[in-house]
């Protein structure tokens, strides 16, 4: 069906075009690793602070990164008119939405499963039998972030200030994932039952859920003429 | 039928009215060379035509469907060859072909990608990134794609720009091939010579008003404004 | 729609001017202090109103931000500007006197309530959508792109405040909190009072905006066909 193909293309050209030249994926990268960097200068005095703090660490680290991330998918478009294409192209926008959230996805999760790692030696974490949990929170509260972000930056790409507007626009309205997520790691991280921070994992999937939905109906708005 | 008309076209941008009241027809199987000095709106009346701009006042037709009410309907038969040529620089020419007959619809074999590439003159560059691609092979990249993708309408915006001799004998062949068809065909140019050899009909824009003139008059005159 | 704000904008101006003088006369003078709280109790005459109508505001914006959507009629644009405006002016005054009540009664300049931290981010939104505003040229881009915003963060909302809610509970108990307060039938005329004076205020104020607004870009449209004219 057109849809489905639609998606797979534009998830598929914007994959090609970053596995080749693989600009975007390393400033992602290095700037989340200075982040870390940073933190842990920061908090090296006290451990235990440290480890309280952790979860919000690595969230933060993951935001910023996901902002870049989300800056370039549509900057890519500016050149060469490729916006304009996209713009009065008959394919569904809708479809052209998903693709996009889709690739962005994928880039901020292979930077996040690289960083998740340093996190652990550099902070002596414990999560060999936690992982497969951190992974799902990090997938759920990833979606969410790029739910939003992949449509604000649709928006913002178009308008002055563009680099400034994106995260103004889109930190106020990501703060229900930023605390589920940090609330949900911090539980998974310190082995906590799975009851008590299940309502977290919740938030985040109603988060996702109502966001994806509205994004997707909200973006043929945005891009179009 | 008729395949383009403009009823009463207007577009302000601001403080300028760039169209005033342009009422025009362009029949299926036609040829229609637009000139005008430079700022006439060459260019906004084909992107309004396009739907890539919304005019400020009055209405358009594509092959029969409403301009405004039906842009889907029209971004489907009708293809838009601008100055930016909309390729994706890290993809090379198979590929940026591939996505954008995919977007459409579309599903071209690798043979009919290869013979229209060898078509256009740049068979030997299939392989080569588009970002390193020269003005002039970025246009014919563009021709590959817009004989693929078979508009019914088709709007060129300086199609000569950029091309080699051969470039532009390949153009024109193509445009007469494409009329033969039964696609109409709107360009805007300042090349009196190699445009008079393929247009049916021509036309002044001036000051934003739109002025019928005689096709033989293109060659023969010493300047048409 | 715009003769008809004319014609009742003074209406709304002079009920507004009437019931605030009111209220604040009763709150201010008539009624009587908080057992617990003393006169500071007073400022819930202001603060009360200023959360409502900021709330209020932010639906109007949603209304009219979903109307746009569906008619286009410029004016309903002009209208959602507006309420963006007044509203963050309403939801500032908000923060601000929840901040001045929160000082002499518990001390505290802040505290990570879940509606005062929901309220910031509201501001926050409300800020980023008229900057957004301000950033785009196009007429039309920026009001379709204004009202897609304003619905985002009108759905958001809710979201943002359970959120913090349920993570407040986690970290803080409940120890301050602006709720919780026991209100007399005495306090409760002005209140209302103040309430429906506020009401009719945000209602003055984003009439006139909204003129303002509507004239503004008459004026561009009236500037555009002179210079067209000359240039042409």
């Amino acid at each position: 069906m057109k849809f489905f193909r639609v998606i797979r293309w534009i998830a598929w050209k914007d994959l090609a075009s970053e596995i080749r030249s693989r600009e975007n994926i390393s400033s992602m990268f290095f700037f989340a690793f200075i982040v870390i960097m940073i933190f842990s200068f920061s908090f090296s005095m006290d451990l235990q602070a440290a480890k309280d703090l952790m979860p919000g660490i690595i969230w933060v680290a993951f935001g910023f990164t996901g902002i870049i991330g989300l800056g370039k998918s549509f900057w890519v478009e500016l050149q060469n008119d490729c916006l304009e294409n996209l713009q009065i192209s008959p394919a569904p926008k809708g479809a052209i939405y998903l693709g996009k959230l889709i690739s962005n996805l994928i880039f901020i999760l292979i930077v996040e499963l690289v960083l998740f790692p340093m996190f652990v030696i550099f902070f002596n974490l414990d999560v060999l039998d936690k992982v497969h949990l951190v992974l799902l929170i990090f997938l759920l509260g990833t979606l969410g972030f790029a739910a939003v972000g992949t449509l604000f930056s649709a928006m913002t790409v178009q308008v002055r200030a563009r680099e400034v507007m994106l995260p103004i626009l889109l930190l106020p309205m990501v703060v229900p994932v930023m605390i589920g997520a940090v609330e949900a790691t911090r539980g998974a991280l310190n082995g906590d039952p799975w009851v008590l921070y299940r309502h977290w994992l919740e938030l985040l999937i109603v988060f996702d859920i109502v966001f994806t939905v509205v994004s997707f109906w909200a973006f043929e708005w945005i891009l179009e003429s | 039928m008729v395949a383009i008309r403009g009823i009463q076209l207007s577009k302000a941008y601001h403080y300028y009215q760039v169209l005033k009241e342009v009422s025009f027809e362009v029949a299926e199987g036609e040829c229609y060379a637009l000139f005008g000095p430079n700022g006439a709106g060459k260019t906004t009346l084909l992107r309004v035509l396009a739907t890539a701009q919304r005019p400020s006042f009055g209405r358009f037709e594509i092959m029969g469907y409403d301009g405004i009410e039906e842009k889907i309907k029209v971004r489907e038969v009708l293809l838009f060859v601008g100055h930016g040529s909309s390729h994706y620089d890290e993809l090379n020419a198979v590929e940026n072909i591939r996505f954008a007959v995919a977007m459409r619809g579309g599903n071209p074999t690798d043979r009919e990608i290869k013979i229209t590439l060898d078509r256009v003159g740049i068979g030997a560059f299939a392989d080569l990134r588009t970002r390193y691609y020269s003005m002039g092979m970025k246009k014919r990249l563009s021709i590959a794609k817009a004989i693929l993708i078979r508009p019914q309408v088709l709007l060129l915006d300086e199609p000569y720009s950029s091309l080699d001799e051969g470039g532009m004998k390949m153009m024109n062949h193509y445009i007469r091939e494409v009329t033969h068809q039964g696609a109409a065909v709107l360009l805007t140019t300042h090349d009196r010579l190699r445009s008079s050899e393929v247009a049916d009909r021509a036309g002044v824009l001036q000051r934003g008003k739109l002025m019928e003139i005689a096709v033989k008059d293109l060659a023969a005159k010493d300047e048409i404004f | 729609m715009i003769k008809q704000m004319r014609r009742y904008e003074s209406w709304f101006g002079a009920g507004a001017g009437i019931c605030i003088i009111i209220g604040l006369y009763m709150g201010l003078v008539t009624s009587p202090p908080d057992y617990y709280q003393g006169e500071v109790v007073r400022i819930m005459y202001v603060h009360v109103p200023f959360a409502n109508v900021s709330l209020l505001g932010y639906t109007v914006l949603f209304a009219g931000s979903l109307w746009y959507l569906w008619k286009g009629n410029p004016i309903v644009d002009n209208m959602s500007h507006a309420a963006a405006g007044v509203s963050a002016f309403f939801t500032a005054g908000a923060l601000a006197t929840g901040s001045i009540w929160a000082k002499p009664t518990w001390n505290v300049w802040w505290t990570w309530d879940a509606r005062l931290v929901s309220f910031t981010i509201l501001l926050l939104i409300l800020i980023g959508y008229l900057m957004l505003r301000t950033f785009i040229e196009d007429k039309d881009k920026e009001a379709r792109f204004a009202a897609i915003l304003a619905i985002m963060g009108f759905v958001d909302l809710p979201i943002v405040y359970f959120s913090v809610e349920w993570w407040r509970t986690l970290h803080q108990p409940l120890s301050v909190s602006p709720r919780g307060l026991s209100i007399s039938g005495e306090m409760l005329i002005p209140l209302i009072m103040m309430a429906v004076g506020f009401y009719l205020l945000f209602l003055y104020m984003a009439m006139v905006r909204t003129q303002m607004l509507y004239l503004e870009q008459l004026r561009e449209a009236k500037k555009g066909r002179l210079l067209s004219q000359a240039y042409l």
